[in-house]
């Protein structure tokens, strides 16, 4: 059983299919978008627990992404994935409410990591909103 | 309006009154302030462990790129500014000036590490002939030398044509290629040949196979043209590098790049987009890593030179290398110097004094040419061209020639030689004549002594097989070899001179070579250790100390380089500490003047913001309780969330350690008190002289002010967690641990800085405690006064008994560096800890 849902979004396919396959070796459930724009779709119309997102993409980029995935599903974790180090692309996913920023190309270990930590996030935050629905829906009278 | 005007008041003077929150509501804030809690604490562990990644390989002398300074600044802003954030929300949104000096601070940062590259603009070409070295920003730096070689009289050069930066930077800029070429090399791995082989090939090809853009074509075509009119019909011409932003005194780029020989009109534009391409040969990347350079601050000029019927050529040394003082170097051969430069050619060797009328007062030949090419009287000739360049450009100069069949002499290039190279002159020492000695001849490189294993190398395929540290043996010591060196122990040639520019690049590096030794590569054998004396020509069988030991350090090839500057001014930026003192009144966000004084910033007031959460929401659950204990210091613990057990009554004002159930605390209280403390150690008068004369200097360390000296001392705790900080006596220590049933979460920490004293004490104590955390298990890092040392992911008894062992360490190395001055007590105390640790440890089994 998987442990967790991922969304990779990267527009460079070798990338991507990789990616997902490593993932689902260490018992994620992982789909794919090559872009943007489907990346919100999918987004619409599942829910996962975390993006990995790549900051460089045509079209719409990877920091309008995440501004629009994070309005569609304010819960969802997303963790960038940039190529060139900068400073500036570091600061601005997390400024937008990225979980955190990963260099490419990442080794296997410390993307489980990055990706673990973010569900773990997800699943605190989760858990607390469910118990205070639980306490309101007990407090309502029977 | 009035109640709303006090509120204002109040919030401006920072008193926060807030609304009285129900149990749950209280419960709930408190989680999510552990949450952000945790998160600092985890980014200042990550902030913190980049920089001192970036600390440590600035002293250590190792080799870095860019990238790794882009890469690291960047984990530890971005943490900072993580840091920053949760701060803020643990603070309900107060801490803003953070916000305006981490702006601050990041801004200068980025100004540091992306330096704007300046565009060139003007002419594509310029005639050789009107090329001087004021036009090095346009020409660079070789052809600069030549045109303004060729204007001094008595001294010709090859007619041709410049193309400039200008061009080259057109080219890149309409092909976009800038970035993709940051694309490639953001995944190098540097220290991984066959990697840097792929990607170098990648972006050559790249270059080669982007058009030029077809006005520049045409202009090109066109001056060669021009150059057919002005000289013979059936010219060809050199394709020459001339690359810009190389600083020649301090590194030679000797061969790095690429020379098209013999280029018609049909592959004009093919051999001036090869030349400009080599700028990523794998070679140039290598060294431009190892020296320091940014590849976006090298551009590449072309120099197109009409070819020269060569009957000799050679090079020419102004000021001898290793030779007598007052003589300089003519080296020569039949045909082209390519053979010479490559060191694949067999090279003659005149010695000419340097004083007019330039007597020749040796010469070896040594190539198998019938005859010597050379006349005494173009030796002479040649003596007063090296001469009047170096007197010109005011430097001994590195010089090729060639003379034509009329017996004209032309300079080809004329750069200067780096002085350092000519200090280090060989002086003769003594060769072992017995059963060790292998081999004995040759030339002499780069003097000095080295040992490791034979590596023979012939192949790409070899280069990505040489080990580290071993001997690095060629036949010809071509320019290919250059990516090596660095790792090498010393280098041996069958042919070449001191002229190759694997023999220029090799005294660079400092590393030792011999050159021209004969049957090295069959009398050698793959995996043999030898020890090479360079300096005096022989190889020795086995590793022969007393040669090693005459070695000074190796220059470290980064010396004083633009990447190695750019590190240092980032540096500045980064790990200073000026906010030391919490109690001080400058202790304020807006103070901040440096990356590390956020990170000390955000984490003291963490606490304060943890510690503050039952002061300021009267939630009595969550204010620290005093801990019962004999020692004459003050233990607070603060429960974070399950800390205590459940019979534990909030509203105690005391605990006993027995009422605490994290468990990463009970093993640091059990280190703690597994042995008894002895006090500080006695100080001799020496000892004492030092801390209080640091104390004057630093009002925060001296211990008359109770203040500080006896400062509370938190635990944060829950069941799975612990964070401890310690003032104890001067020193600035903490512990951090996390352990849970999830073996990828666990780890414990340790940080330890700053102390009373003169540096070297704080350096004793601190390598003393580096020694005895490594032979415990911890992965240990010294940055000056600073250590770190983590342990992570392993079975939970043994990161329990890790934390006792740092319990045991924080209240036994409390002061001991009053004693580290005297080696004996540090023996001592060295000695007692390690016995002492080993049987706490054992006592668990």
């Amino acid at each position: 059983m998987a442990r967790y849902d991922v969304l990779v979004v990267d527009d460079e396919k070798d990338f991507r299919d990789i990616i997902v396959k490593k993932l689902e070796k260490r018992d994620l459930k992982c789909d794919s978008a090559p872009d943007g724009a489907t990346a919100l779709e999918m987004v619409k119309a599942k829910k996962y627990d975390v993006v990995l997102l790549d900051v460089k993409m045509p079209g719409m980029d990877g920091i309008e992404a995440l501004r629009e995935i994070k309005k569609i599903e304010p819960m969802v974790e997303v963790v960038m994935l940039t190529g060139h180090a900068s400073v500036e692309s570091g600061i601005n996913g997390i400024k937008y409410g990225a979980f955190d920023y990963l260099m490419k190309p990442m080794d296997m270990d410390p993307l489980m990591e990055k990706l673990d930590a973010a569900y773990e996030r997800k699943r605190i935050q989760q858990d607390k909103i469910e118990m205070a629905q639980i306490k309101k829906d007990m407090a309502l009278p029977g | 309006m009035i109640q709303k005007l006090w509120s204002g008041i109040k919030e401006a003077l920072g008193i926060y009154i807030l609304p009285t929150l129900s149990a749950d509501e209280l419960q709930r804030l408190f989680t999510t302030k552990y949450r952000c809690f945790r998160e600092l604490l985890t980014a200042n562990n990550n902030a913190l462990e980049a920089m001192s990644e970036l600390e440590t390989a600035l002293r250590d002398g190792r080799t870095f790129s860019m990238t790794f300074i882009r890469s690291k600044s960047t984990v530890v802003t971005v943490n900072i500014f993580k840091m920053i954030q949760n701060l803020r929300k643990m603070g309900d949104g107060r801490y803003l000036n953070l916000e305006k000096s981490f702006s601050r601070i990041q801004e200068q940062i980025d100004a540091v590490i992306d330096k704007e590259i300046i565009p060139v603009e003007g002419d594509w070409f310029i005639p050789i002939t009107r090329v001087n070295r004021s036009m090095v920003e346009q020409t660079g730096e070789k052809m600069a030398n030549l045109g303004e070689a060729g204007s001094l009289s008595g001294i010709n050069i090859p007619p041709g044509f410049a193309v400039t930066a200008s061009a080259s930077r057109l080219f890149y800029l309409e092909n976009n290629m800038y970035p993709a070429i940051n694309r490639i090399f953001q995944q190098t791995d540097a220290h991984d040949i066959e990697d840097m082989l792929r990607r170098s090939e990648e972006v050559q090809q790249l270059i080669i196979n982007s058009p030029l853009p077809a006005e520049l074509e045409r202009q090109l075509c066109y001056q060669f043209d021009q150059l057919l009119e002005m000289t013979d019909h059936d010219v060809k011409v050199a394709a020459r590098s001339s690359a810009l932003g190389e600083d020649l005194g301090r590194a030679s780029f000797a061969g790095l790049y690429h020379t098209e020989l013999f280029v018609d009109r049909d592959h004009l534009i093919q051999a001036y987009k090869t030349v400009l391409a080599s700028k990523y040969s794998t070679r140039a990347m290598t060294y431009r890593l190892a020296k320091g350079y940014r590849h976006e601050d090298i551009i590449m000029c072309v120099g197109c030179l009409a070819m020269i019927e060569a009957t000799v050529s050679g090079i020419c040394y102004s000021r001898s290398i290793g030779g007598r003082i007052g003589t300089l170097d003519v080296f020569f051969s039949a045909g082209s110097a390519k053979g010479i430069v490559d060191g694949t050619k067999k090279t003659n060797h005149y010695t000419v004094e340097r004083m007019a009328p330039h007597r020749i007062v040796d010469k070896a030949l040594d190539a198998d040419d019938a005859g010597a090419p050379l006349s005494d009287q173009q030796a002479v000739e040649l003596a007063q061209i090296s001469m009047k360049l170096e007197r010109h450009f005011g430097s001994p100069q590195d010089i090729e020639w060639s003379i034509d069949p009329t017996g004209t002499i032309y300079v080809l290039q004329s750069r200067p030689i780096s002085v350092h190279l000519l200090a280090a002159g060989a002086e003769e020492g003594v060769i072992f004549e017995d059963d060790r000695l292998l081999l004995h001849g040759g030339v002499t490189g780069c003097p000095g002594a080295g040992s490791g294993p034979v590596f023979i190398v012939r192949t790409n395929e070899d280069m990505v097989q040489f080990p580290k540290k071993a001997v690095l043996v060629v036949e010809h010591p071509l320019p290919e070899w250059a990516p090596l060196l660095k790792r090498a122990a010393a280098l041996v040639a069958e042919t070449g001179s001191e002229a190759g520019h694997l023999a220029t690049i090799s005294r660079e590096f400092g590393l030792p070579s011999l050159l021209s030794l004969d049957q090295a590569t069959h009398k050698l054998v793959n995996g043999e250790t030898i020890t090479v004396d360079a300096a005096n020509r022989a190889v020795y069988r086995g590793r022969i100390e007393e040669l090693l030991e005459q070695q000074g350090k190796r220059p470290n090839p980064m010396d004083g380089s633009p990447v190695q500057q750019t590190l240092t001014e980032v540096l500045k930026l980064i790990t200073p500490l000026n906010l030391t003192d919490p109690a001080s009144p400058y202790f304020r966000a807006a103070l901040c003047e440096t990356m590390h004084d956020l990170t000390r910033f955000c984490h003291e007031k963490s606490v304060i913001e943890m510690f503050d959460f039952g002061k300021r929401y009267h939630f009595a659950q969550g204010a620290a309780k005093r801990l019962v204990d004999n020692m004459p210091l003050e233990w607070w613990v603060i429960n974070l969330s399950d800390g205590f057990a459940p019979e534990f009554d909030p509203v105690n004002k005391f605990i006993n350690v027995t009422e605490v159930v994290s468990t990463p605390m009970i093993a640091i209280w059990q280190g703690m008190h597994a042995y008894p403390w002895e006090g500080p150690p006695s100080v001799s008068m020496r000892g004492m002289g030092a801390i209080f004369l640091q104390s004057t200097m630093n009002p925060g360390l001296d211990p008359a002010v109770a203040s500080n000296m006896n400062q509370k001392n938190y635990f944060l705790v829950s069941r799975n967690y612990c964070n401890l900080s310690v003032r104890l006596g001067y020193h600035y220590a903490m512990i951090e641990a996390f352990i849970s049933s999830l073996r990828t979460e666990r780890y414990v920490t340790f940080r330890f800085k700053g102390g009373a004293a003169d540096e070297s004490r704080r350096v004793g104590r601190i390598e003393l405690l580096a020694e005895i955390l490594a032979r415990f298990d911890f992965r240990v890092e010294l940055t000056g006064d600073a250590l770190n040392a983590r342990v992570e992911k392993r079975k939970q008894s043994f990161l329990f008994g890790r934390l006792k062992v740092l319990g045991y360490l924080i209240i036994h190395t409390r002061q001991i560096d009053m004693v580290m001055a005297d080696p004996q007590q540090c023996q001592r105390y060295r000695q007692k800890f390690i016995q002492e640790i080993e049987e706490m440890l054992s006592n668990d089994k």
